[in-house]
């Protein structure tokens, strides 16, 4: 990640949006900044990390999203400002700290950057952030570009300290990780007399409820006040257009280059709301009133949308007819994320013109001469990766116990053995922690003839996260089930960040690392350790463990990240196929290694029906020699 | 030539073959140079031997959004065979350039027996059909050849400004290795951008 | 013309998934899939193959009896009620110790270890009970045969250790000490017409068990005697002796030397004993052919039986 704290001011940096938040958060003078990885806001915090000793800011993973919350909001209060960061599953965990700010309000300035996901590209679910401005009475700034990435983050801080309340800045997948170039701005020094003192009793409490929820209120007509007035608002096109796109976010990119496209600068006008919560009602009736016609582009939920519709009911003759198209018309799909070719369809489709993206010969040819060789792609465990020697032992032991047992699964790399990757092993799996919660359930179903044994899979970082107080739960209700903790060593999936059982700071501080299996067997679980690549150990201690009807077992299956490890030191061993011993596809085989393991480093060589290692990708790991029952897959120790 | 404006490059690969650190170092060269460049990028998941697909927008007058339109590639930049070919059926056109290295990775539906992996003869066809012009390059194997799989990206860098379709030459790219990479890695890294940009002539 | 031989899938579906499986065993330890696990054959994966030996070898898929007893005893099969027999007599250990430690007349560890000891075979597969997950155990210490013998008979997989010893290389005569289905298995591999015959040549020895059904999944079973085995031994109500049947050559001659050497006394066995032992065999072949025409649903599908005409209306007659 770029070093964010030494650009020099005016000069032009190709940023990812992140770094222009990160850049944005340094420019406002920022001292606190906390938050739990998750994709697509991770490099936020990952990118103060990087400079905080330089910048001379305090940075830190916290366990979880509510601790971060907390944490910063504390800052805020000491007069410290602070920035927290979190996808939106992070958000739902905040959400009852955040909800309480509604009527604490803060002190310096407090900026929480959620980034969605559209499309849950990197996520279980796609859901819209947004709407905890308008349930909570918070300001809510929505960057198009990566310029204003950076210029909402810092002017957001300046917002917050004038309402006295946070503000949420909503980046999405397209913003937060595209790169692009941003012009750099003076950075501000952070507050370095941090205090904490009440200006009026019960100042950072909630109460008095009435009162305060009253004063959030008004807070909020202030910043649509604000908001009358800002730059981040701003319309293009014609006095009277046929068609007036609303844009947010990606849509301003996407409506911009889609006008471009149709050629229908002279018809179709563009007001680009930054400021979506709550509307400058004044600036959004000028607009609305020239046309009759009102495309709305935004990412996942009609959430703009609904507040349209809501301030033109409040008025109607202020604006005149219009129709409404987005979201709620289908013009704009409901589900997936946006892209420019959609809001071109979408146009066109309003206009009645007629659009052709490709030459149709072209487009027809690609379609027909590719459609039989490219195959699909699912992403899976890299080539050594713990998790496939973890998942094939549970397949097994499952198999073997024979009574219908199952795994619930939780959030991490491991999350992908839902799939063939993991040999479908993961059932369910959504919110951080809830493969334990569920099993708490699952596991005191026995009187109503519930026999199945359940595996909780979590991963080490998880673990800290939200499995902690599940597992307390279910060794405190006496549930039946054994976690399985893939332990790693790492938060993988989100781009290894450090965590409680790692060992470092988020800013690389040396310290003490919490062990998991003593936390466990303080809690009072029956616990086992076991290495993931020993494949016999690990299934023989999931059978007994699963067995064993006595309350919750854990089982720790722990053994370095492939990609952790590749870093650290040369591949343990060498690997080939012996051409001789190996049986393919006949009895006694059926190319399991290949067809069932499928790990990436064996490839099959249809030519002459063997099995190969890819010598570019193996990692040396050894494991697919247990695998093969021909002993053909040979493994030396590496030279 | 005209340059076009904005040029719409899309680098393809598997998760995992650095196609993030190509892309930046593209971009970094022409905002260096004062041109806007957006890349857009996916991550997470998709790493994970997903297919990886960076989206990047250059243009003198504006900047542009993150994600290219169906068919308008100008040029296709293809750390993988199929992956170029799965991006040329979505975003060719009778004008795209092509530069692929030839190497597979085979994806799980390969190597599980579920469909076989187009033949090297397959890919060059196809590829040249679906393009004006085309380079099939075999980066991975040079690489190998001098010592390290990871060169494979600078190879193709190589080629990718041999076509010329970029509106910067060699040497604005070489400034830049030397600005971001260390001493020990530059001589190399020199030399498989070199090798790259020998592999393919000028574009007409 | 041998009966169609399928793969795993269909093993599955027509045998394990049916409550059919007599966890012999024969169809585990050729391969990754297959295993046993405390009293289950568990598929861990779905193969593909599409001729494999663990239908082919199962004594539940569809068995020509004629085509195995040929491959066995080199004659089509013998629909008596106690099978192909060249002489059927009470025999017993001549050593009381042995005979009061296993419990009765002791025939088979004192037979078994003779065979070890002369050479005839390297290693024996026995059943081994000792713990709740049984399998077969390779001996190959003649000394150790009595540890394992006991008068009531387990249902163990223990052909997998007969399968993963035949594939070693050091192993070349290698006996087997089974229950009536293992039995047929092992006859089975040797009547295979597939081309990966599992080492079968290393078969030296099968001495059969009596047996009456012991599981759920026996109940489609004809076979009491262990008509495939080289000689078969059994406990049929005479104190301190067991009934030996002689079938094959091989049988006659591990018999004919260990009386010789003193280690088995014999006696003729009384018309009234062959007798009860028939109708005791004939009870079992009923019983089973009527559970097996509940499966079929009909008399005439005699399941996993292929048996040409005027033997299959003996069997079937009961005479």
């Amino acid at each position: 990640m770029a070093n964010v704290a030494t650009f020099e001011p005016g000069s032009a940096q190709l940023l990812m949006g992140n770094e222009a938040i990160a850049r944005g958060a340094l420019e406002a003078g920022i001292g606190f900044a906390a938050a739990y990885p998750g994709t697509p806001s991770s490099e936020i915090i990952g990118t103060l990390a990087e400079v905080a000793k330089e910048a001379g800011i305090y940075v830190e993973w916290s366990v979880n999203e509510k601790v971060a919350l907390e944490a910063a909001t504390a800052a805020s209060f000491a007069g410290v400002r602070a920035i927290v960061a979190m996808k939106q599953n992070g958000l739902n965990v905040a959400l009852d700290f955040l909800m309480g700010i509604t009527l604490t309000g803060t002190n310096a300035g407090l900026v929480l950057v959620t980034c969605d996901d559209p499309g849950a590209l990197s996520s279980t679910e796609e859901e819209d952030s947004r709407p905890v401005a308008k349930w909570g009475s918070f300001p809510l700034l929505e960057p198009a570009t990566f310029q204003e990435e950076k210029d909402m983050t810092r002017w957001a801080f300046e917002l917050s300290e004038e309402l006295k309340t946070i503000v949420i800045v909503r980046s999405v997948t397209r913003t937060s990780h595209a790169r692009g170039d941003v012009r750099i701005g003076e950075r501000l020094s952070p507050n370095r007399e941090a205090k904490f003192v009440e200006t009026q009793g019960l100042q950072y409490t909630t109460y008095f409820v009435g009162p305060k929820h009253e004063l959030a209120y008004q807070k909020i007509s202030k910043a649509a006040e604000i908001f009358e007035t800002s730059p981040f608002n701003s319309y293009v096109g014609p006095e009277k257009p046929g068609l007036l796109i609303v844009a947010s976010g990606t849509g301003w990119f996407y409506s911009r280059e889609a006008v471009q496209t149709l050629d229908v600068e002279d018809t179709v006008g563009i007001l680009k709301l930054g400021t979506t919560w709550p509307l400058p009602e004044k600036l959004v009736r000028e607009h609305l009133a020239r046309s009759d016609k009102v495309l709305v582009v935004e990412e996942i939920d009609p959430f703009l949308e609904g507040n349209l519709k809501e301030l033109v009911g409040e008025d109607p003759a202020a604006v005149g007819a219009v129709k409404f198209y987005g979201k709620r018309s289908g013009h704009i799909p409901h589900v997936g994320e946006n892209n420019p070719d959609l809001v071109t369809k979408a146009i066109s489709g309003i206009l009645g013109i007629e659009y052709v993206p490709v030459q149709p010969d072209y487009a027809n040819k690609a379609r027909s001469l590719t459609a039989g060789v490219v195959h699909s792609r699912v992403p899976g465990f890299c080539a050594g990766c713990p998790h496939r020697a973890t998942f094939w032992a549970v397949k097994n032991a499952l198999r073997m116990d024979g009574r219908g047992g199952f795994v619930a699964g939780d959030i991490g790399c491991y999350t992908m053995a839902i799939g063939p990757t993991g040999f479908w092993q993961i059932k369910m799996a959504s919110a951080m922690g809830s493969s334990a919660g569920m099993a708490c359930g699952f596991g005191n179903l026995s009187q109503f003839g519930f026999k199945q044994p359940v595996l909780a899979v979590c991963g080490d970082s998880t673990f800290f996260h939200a499995i902690i107080p599940a597992l307390v739960s279910g060794v405190y209700n006496k549930a039946n089930f054994t976690l399985l903790v893939v332990d790693n060593s790492a938060t993988a999936m989100t781009g290894f960040q450090p965590h409680p059982g790692t060992g470092s700071t988020a800013t690389g501080d040396v310290t003490p690392t919490i062990d998991i299996e003593a936390v466990c067997r303080s809690i009072g679980a029956k616990v086992e350790v076991t290495d993931p690549f020993d494949l016999k150990d690990t299934t023989d201690k999931l059978l007994d463990l699963m067995e064993d009807e006595g309350g919750v077992k854990v089982l720790i299956a722990k053994r370095e990240c492939a990609l952790v490890i590749g870093k650290k030191q040369k591949a343990a061993y060498t690997m080939r196929v012996d051409a001789e011993r190996c049986i393919g596809e006949d009895c006694g085989c059926a190319r399991i290694c290949t067809r069932v393991f499928q790990c990436p480093g064996l490839i099959w060589d249809v030519e002459n029906g063997i099995a190969g290692i890819d010598e570019v990708i193996c990692t040396g790991c050894g494991v697919c020699a247990d695998v093969c029952p021909a002993g053909a897959i040979i493994r030396e120790a590496a030279q | 030539m005209k340059q076009k404006d904005p040029l719409n490059i899309i680098i393809t690969g598997v998760g995992g073959q650095g196609n993030f650190l190509l892309s930046q170092l593209i971009g970094n060269v022409l905002v260096r140079s004062g041109y806007h460049a957006t890349i857009g990028e996916t991550y997470g998941a998709s790493q994970r031997g997903g297919a990886v697909v960076s989206n990047l927008r250059v243009s003198k007058e504006a900047q542009y959004g993150p994600l290219i339109a169906q068919g308008q590639a100008d040029v296709v930049l293809g750390l993988e065979p199929m992956e170029t070919l799965r991006v040329l059926a979505q975003y060719g056109n009778p004008q795209v350039v092509v530069v692929t290295n030839s190497r597979p990775i085979y994806p799980a539906a390969v190597s599980t027996g579920w469909g076989s992996y187009p033949t090297p003869e397959q890919i060059a066809s196809l590829v040249k059909e679906l393009s004006r012009k085309a380079w099939l390059v075999d980066a991975t194997d040079i690489a190998l050849e001098m010592g390290a799989p990871i060169l494979a990206n600078i190879i193709m860098m190589g080629a990718l400004v041999g076509t010329g379709m970029l509106p910067l030459g060699p040497e604005s790219f070489e400034r830049e290795l030397a600005e971001s990479l260390k001493r020990d890695r530059l001589d190399i890294n020199i030399k498989a951008f070199r090798r790259g940009l020998a592999l393919v002539g000028d574009a007409a | 013309m041998s009966p169609e031989i399928k793969g795993c899938q269909q093993l599955r579906a027509e045998v394990i998934d049916r409550d059919l499986c007599s966890l012999c065993g024969a169809c585990v330890g050729m391969c990754p899939y297959l295993v046993a696990y405390k009293g289950r054959v568990v598929a861990l994966d779905d193969c593909n193959v599409s001729q494999g030996r663990c239908y082919a070898f199962c004594p539940r898929t569809a068995t020509d009896l004629d085509l195995v007893s040929d491959a066995v005893f080199g004659a089509s099969y013998d629909p008596s009620p106690v099978g192909r027999a060249k002489e059927v007599m009470m025999a017993r250990a001549a050593d009381e110790g042995i005979r009061s430690r296993v419990g009765d007349g002791g025939a088979v560890s004192a037979l078994v270890s003779f065979a070890l000891e002369q050479g005839i075979i390297d290693s024996v597969v026995l059943t081994d009970s000792s713990d709740d997950n049984p399998g077969g155990v390779l001996l190959r210490e003649p000394r150790r045969v009595i540890d394992y013998a006991r008068s009531k008979n387990i249902v163990a997989p223990i052909l997998a250790a007969f399968n993963r010893e035949a594939g070693k290389d050091e192993a070349q005569k290698i006996g087997v000490v089974t229950l009536p289905c293992q039995a047929l298995a092992l006859a089975k591999m040797r009547a295979s017409p597939l081309e990966n015959r599992n080492n079968i040549d290393k078969l030296a020895l099968v001495v059969g068990l009596f047996c009456r059904f012991l599981r759920r999944e026996c109940v489609v079973c004809l076979d009491l005697t262990g008509e495939f085995a080289d000689i078969s031994v059994g406990v049929e109500g005479l104190p301190d002796w067991n009934i030996l049947i002689i079938r094959s050559s091989r049988g006659q001659e591990l018999v004919d030397a260990a009386r010789a050497r003193g280690v088995i006394e014999v006696e003729a066995l009384s018309e009234e004993n062959l007798d009860r032992l028939r109708e005791a065999s004939l009870r079992k072949r009923k019983t089973g052919l009527g559970n097996i025409a509940k499966v079929t649903g009909s008399e005439d599908d005699l399941l996993y039986v292929v048996l040409a005409t005027e033997a299959r209306k003996k069997l079937v007659a009961g005479q």
